[in-house]
């Protein structure tokens, strides 16, 4: 796979210092994944915490800070793992794999939202408040033209689009924000699916988009 | 501060002995070596999380439970892979994340994604290493970078609302900030890749 469009340092400096959203986080994991050039850059800016980390100084911990941790591995080893949670992805075209960072959520069926467009939230258990979804378009269709209120990380599964930026294809990331106005169009010969996600809104140029906003909670 | 060259030899190579205790723990469930590594991993934790706002009780318990983790987990650490104080941290960061996450009031999950999950499917550059030898070689890095970038860098790792903090706290714009970490980073894999 030929990766063009990769996060950049800011991105992987807030992933690993912990301060990006779960849904962003999400997204940017999915193309971890697929990325063994950014999957370098994020485990050396992990390093970099560990580093850190190594060079604080000791806080004081409690008298019977050990014995309790034993009791706490302990008891753990004898209680049951807990069942591991997955809910079946909506179906894929041939060629196209779910990101294994999706592994732990569910998703929704496609749900038809304009012609040749459908949409698939995604549910992040350890956030329901995380605005993740899948987007599912056909070739030659476009979303409409808008800019964003936050950050909008968008991840590329399968199929390609060209936002007037840049062509963006499979196992690309964008992060686009307050100052990107931009309308992606799918290009021709197959569709196009995406992982997406968006803290804050975003802002559609038109009537008619604004309500198609509206529908999909975007 | 000592500044090390990153070609100078390593002198002592704890960052080696912490993968010797983790893979120890891994392999015979060694109570010595996790003895160890609580004895400097945990305090060091504590402070993070208390560096990062949570209450000295909080930070005591979640300190525990980092080293809680360490221990259940510790098979999946692979020494070729990552340093320990790499993996270790990545727990704790990961723990910090959902204690703020809980005083949201959202619940959490202890099955974040991340490395120690994702499949390494690129031996090519899984070879060049993260191990320790490599760590040994960022921290000489990490010293030769200019103070203020240093002092963005560690912010960055320990604050709770980094770079706006950041800014107000330094007295100095936010995009000074942005563009002091942009530095520290280009400059750490400049020093790296030498
Ligand atoms: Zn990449
Ligand atoms: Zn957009």
């Amino acid at each position: 796979m030929d990766i063009r469009h990769h996060p950049d340092d800011d991105l992987l400096l807030a992933r690993s210092s912990g301060h990006l959203p779960v849904g962003m986080r999400l997204v940017l994991a999915s193309h971890l994944e697929l990325c063994p050039l950014c999957r370098e850059r994020a485990r050396a800016l992990d390093a970099v915490g560990g580093l850190l980390l190594d060079e604080l100084e000791a806080a004081p911990m409690a008298d019977d800070a050990l014995a309790r941790t034993w009791a706490r591995i302990d008891a753990h080893e004898s209680a049951e793992p807990a069942p591991v949670r997955v809910s079946a992805p909506p179906p894929l075209p041939p060629g196209a794999r779910w990101p294994r960072a999706l592994a732990h959520c569910s998703a929704t069926p496609w749900r038809w939202i304009g012609p040749g467009m459908r949409w698939s939230r995604v549910s992040v258990p350890e956030d329901p408040a995380a605005n993740v979804f899948l987007l599912r378009i056909a070739a030659g269709k476009y979303l409409p033209q808008h800019t964003h209120q936050g950050q909008e990380f968008t991840q590329v599964l399968h199929g390609c689009f060209h936002d007037g930026r840049a062509l963006f294809g499979p196992g690309d990331f964008d992060a686009a924000d307050a100052e990107i106005n931009h309308q992606p169009v799918v290009q021709d010969g197959s569709e196009c699916i995406c992982l997406a996600s968006l803290d804050g809104r975003l802002r559609f140029d038109g009537a008619i988009a604004r309500f198609f906003g509206a529908l999909v909670g975007m | 501060m000592t500044v090390v060259s990153p070609d100078s030899p390593p002198s002592p190579r704890l960052d080696d002995l912490w993968a010797q205790a983790m893979v120890a723990v891994a392999q015979r469930q060694d109570r010595d070596a996790f003895a160890q590594l609580f004895s400097h991993f945990a305090p060091r934790i504590k402070h993070y999380l208390m560096q990062s706002g949570s209450p000295a009780i909080q930070a005591e318990e979640l300190a525990q439970e980092a080293l809680v983790t360490v221990w259940r987990k510790a098979a999946l650490f692979d020494p070729a892979r990552a340093a320990a104080t790499t993996w270790i941290f990545a727990i704790a960061r990961n723990l910090r994340v959902d204690a703020l996450r809980r005083r949201q009031g959202v619940q959490s999950s202890e099955d974040a994604v991340d490395f120690d999950l994702l499949p390494s499917d690129d031996p090519a550059v899984e070879d060049q290493l993260h191990d320790a030898r490599q760590n040994e070689r960022l921290r000489g890095a990490l010293r030769l970078l200019p103070p203020e970038q240093q002092q963005v860098l560690h912010l960055s790792y320990f604050e709770d609302a980094p770079h706006a903090r950041i800014a107000a706290q330094l007295r100095i714009p936010l995009g000074t900030v942005k563009s002091r970490v942009r530095l520290a980073v280009a400059q750490l894999r400049r020093l790296m890749e030498h």
